[in-house]
């Protein structure tokens, strides 16, 4: 198996590749990304290719010839990039890297990076949809996911080739670069003190084995992947012991002047996950790919506040 | 349970509302908030619960219940199925601020057909109220049929609840009926069928009570 994996820069790319370089099938793998892999790399090859520069994305494609692709160049609003720069590469390096491949033979199988941001949630939006829910963005970075599982579907159709469609909950960890993380681990955390909404997340480790699953187990569709239970923003506030701080309404401008001042930016999909909530059905994972989250949001959320903000170290005089 | 026990329950209540451990649901239902609000609506109405056997133990149903002036029969059904140890999820909520999540902490949730599919999935008791009858008794009210369509498309029993009370008074009288098994089928004849098969039953019981 000649695995290409888009976005290897990310967090999750990094962990899907050092699982894969662990496994036999697996001959080769090649991450292209704009930044480098987060760790080091024993057996995969990187490329350093900027998803905004399109020929130079599929000449890469073409040149490595994978059968198996593991689409994770989905680029987050404010997690590693501003929020334009961060949907434009993802959009321009989803068509150019399912461009690449619609002219390639012996491809097997492609695995998509999606999120739950995809429902959207309009006004009277079913509070835990599963996948047979129409999607219905209400956000750019719902929007943006949902062009890529669009385009990802048109290349199943067009080559065959069994496309598995990831829609993950948001992700935290301690040393996940999300804004969700960022914000929730601000010293005072505005909540929504009208709604208070519950909204579920996704361990950084239970979405790697998951896109690893998902390679193995080739099923074309969509699956939502998805920890269970769900938390309030202000159960995560409390559980950090942060100061929960209720805010509504205009409020809200306000505090995301605060909060990108402080350092977590908000982009729109975090507004609407904490004034409206984000949860979503993720029991047919493990009937499709043959994978259950080991984590729930409880734990997700304990496991972001383990890592301790700063430290400060004890300095004796006679040594300084 | 001794003064001691009933002390450390509600330390225990206490601390896991200050640590932010509670447990929430999906639809933002809040059980141990309710259980307790349940139990302390004893001090607010006396139910007389009749054919609470009719109440599988466990699994999906969908209780149609009956409304006079419709202010307090969602509450008072909730608090009579809390004795069969099932919490009641009554369709109907506004998705707005303030009400509809306060609602949905009591286990309200909207009323649309998605929502209720992904209840009746994980196996939970859903309520719909047949309309409101302010005028007359023994009138049972109308059902929403498309409220009806998730629970014929995935089989799931039909419980009919009649509630007899004044809205002022103290004593509810609660009774629920025999479930009806609906047999896998889907289309406007099939809803209209069931829907006058509950109002049939609803009104023989509220004749009862």
């Amino acid at each position: 198996m000649r695995v290409l994996i888009t976005g290897i820069g990310g967090e999750l790319g990094t962990r899907v590749a050092m699982l894969l370089e662990e496994e036999q099938e697996v001959e080769s793998v090649l991450g292209i990304d704009i930044d480098p892999p987060r760790r080091r790399m024993r057996r995969a090859d990187y490329m350093r290719v900027d998803p905004l520069r399109r020929q130079r994305t599929i000449d890469a494609v073409r040149a490595f010839e994978p059968s198996a692709v593991l689409h994770l160049g989905i680029y987050e609003p404010n997690a590693r990039t501003n929020a334009g720069p961060a949907l434009k590469r993802t959009e321009i390096g989803t068509l150019a890297t399912f461009g690449a491949l619609s002219g390639l033979d012996g491809l097997d199988r492609i695995v998509v990076r999606s999120g739950i941001e995809v429902y959207g949630r309009r006004r009277g939006a079913p509070s835990f949809p599963d996948e047979t829910t129409p999607p219905d963005p209400t956000t750019s970075f719902g929007s943006a996911l949902l062009h890529v599982e669009e385009s990802a579907l048109a290349l199943a159709e067009s080559t065959g080739v069994p496309v598995t469609v990831l829609r993950m909950a948001p992700l935290v960890g301690p040393h996940f670069p999300s804004p969700l993380g960022r914000y929730l681990r601000l010293p005072v955390v505005p909540v929504s003190g009208v709604f208070d909404p519950p909204f579920s997340l996704l361990h950084q480790e239970d979405a790697a084995h998951a896109i690893v699953a998902a390679l193995h187990a080739g099923h074309p569709g969509i699956v939502n992947v998805v920890g269970h239970g769900v938390v309030t923003g202000l159960q995560a506030a409390r559980m950090g012991r942060r100061v929960a701080l209720p805010i509504f309404g205009p409020a809200w401008h306000s505090a995301r002047l605060v909060s990108n001042l402080a350092g977590a930016p908000m982009p729109d999909h975090v507004v609407e996950l904490l004034r409206r909530g984000r949860t979503a059905d993720g029991c047919r994972v493990e009937e499709t790919i043959g994978f259950r989250p080991a984590h729930s949001t409880p734990d997700v959320v304990k496991h972001l506040f383990e890592w301790a903000s700063v430290v400060y170290l004890e300095v004796e005089p006679e040594a300084a | 349970m001794t003064p001691v026990e009933l002390a450390r329950s509600v330390a225990d209540i206490v601390t896991r509302r200050v640590k932010g451990t509670y447990s929430i649901d999906p639809w933002g239902f809040d059980a141990e908030l309710t259980g307790l609000l349940a139990d302390a609506s004893r001090l607010r109405w006396s139910i007389e619960l009749r054919g609470a056997d009719h109440v599988p133990a466990e699994g999906p149903a969908l209780v149609v219940f009956t409304r006079r002036y419709g202010i307090s029969e969602p509450y008072v059904a909730a608090a009579a199925l809390h004795r069969t140890r099932r919490p009641l999820r009554v369709v109907g909520v506004p998705d707005m601020p303030v009400v509809g999540p306060a609602l949905r902490r009591l286990g309200g949730v909207l009323a649309r057909p998605e929502e209720m599919t992904s209840l009746f999935r994980v196996g939970e008791v859903v309520a719909i109220p047949l309309s409101r009858t302010p005028r007359d008794r023994f009138d049972p009210g109308a059902i929403d049929p498309v409220l009806l369509e998730p629970a014929l498309r995935l089989g799931v029993p039909v419980l009919p609840v009649a509630l007899a009370g004044r809205e002022l008074g103290r004593r509810w009288y609660v009774e629920i009926g025999a479930p009806i098994h609906t047999t896998l089928r889907s289309g406007p004849l099939a809803d209209a069928e069931l829907a006058e098969q509950v109002r049939a039953h609803v009104t023989t019981m509220l004749g009862h009570a």
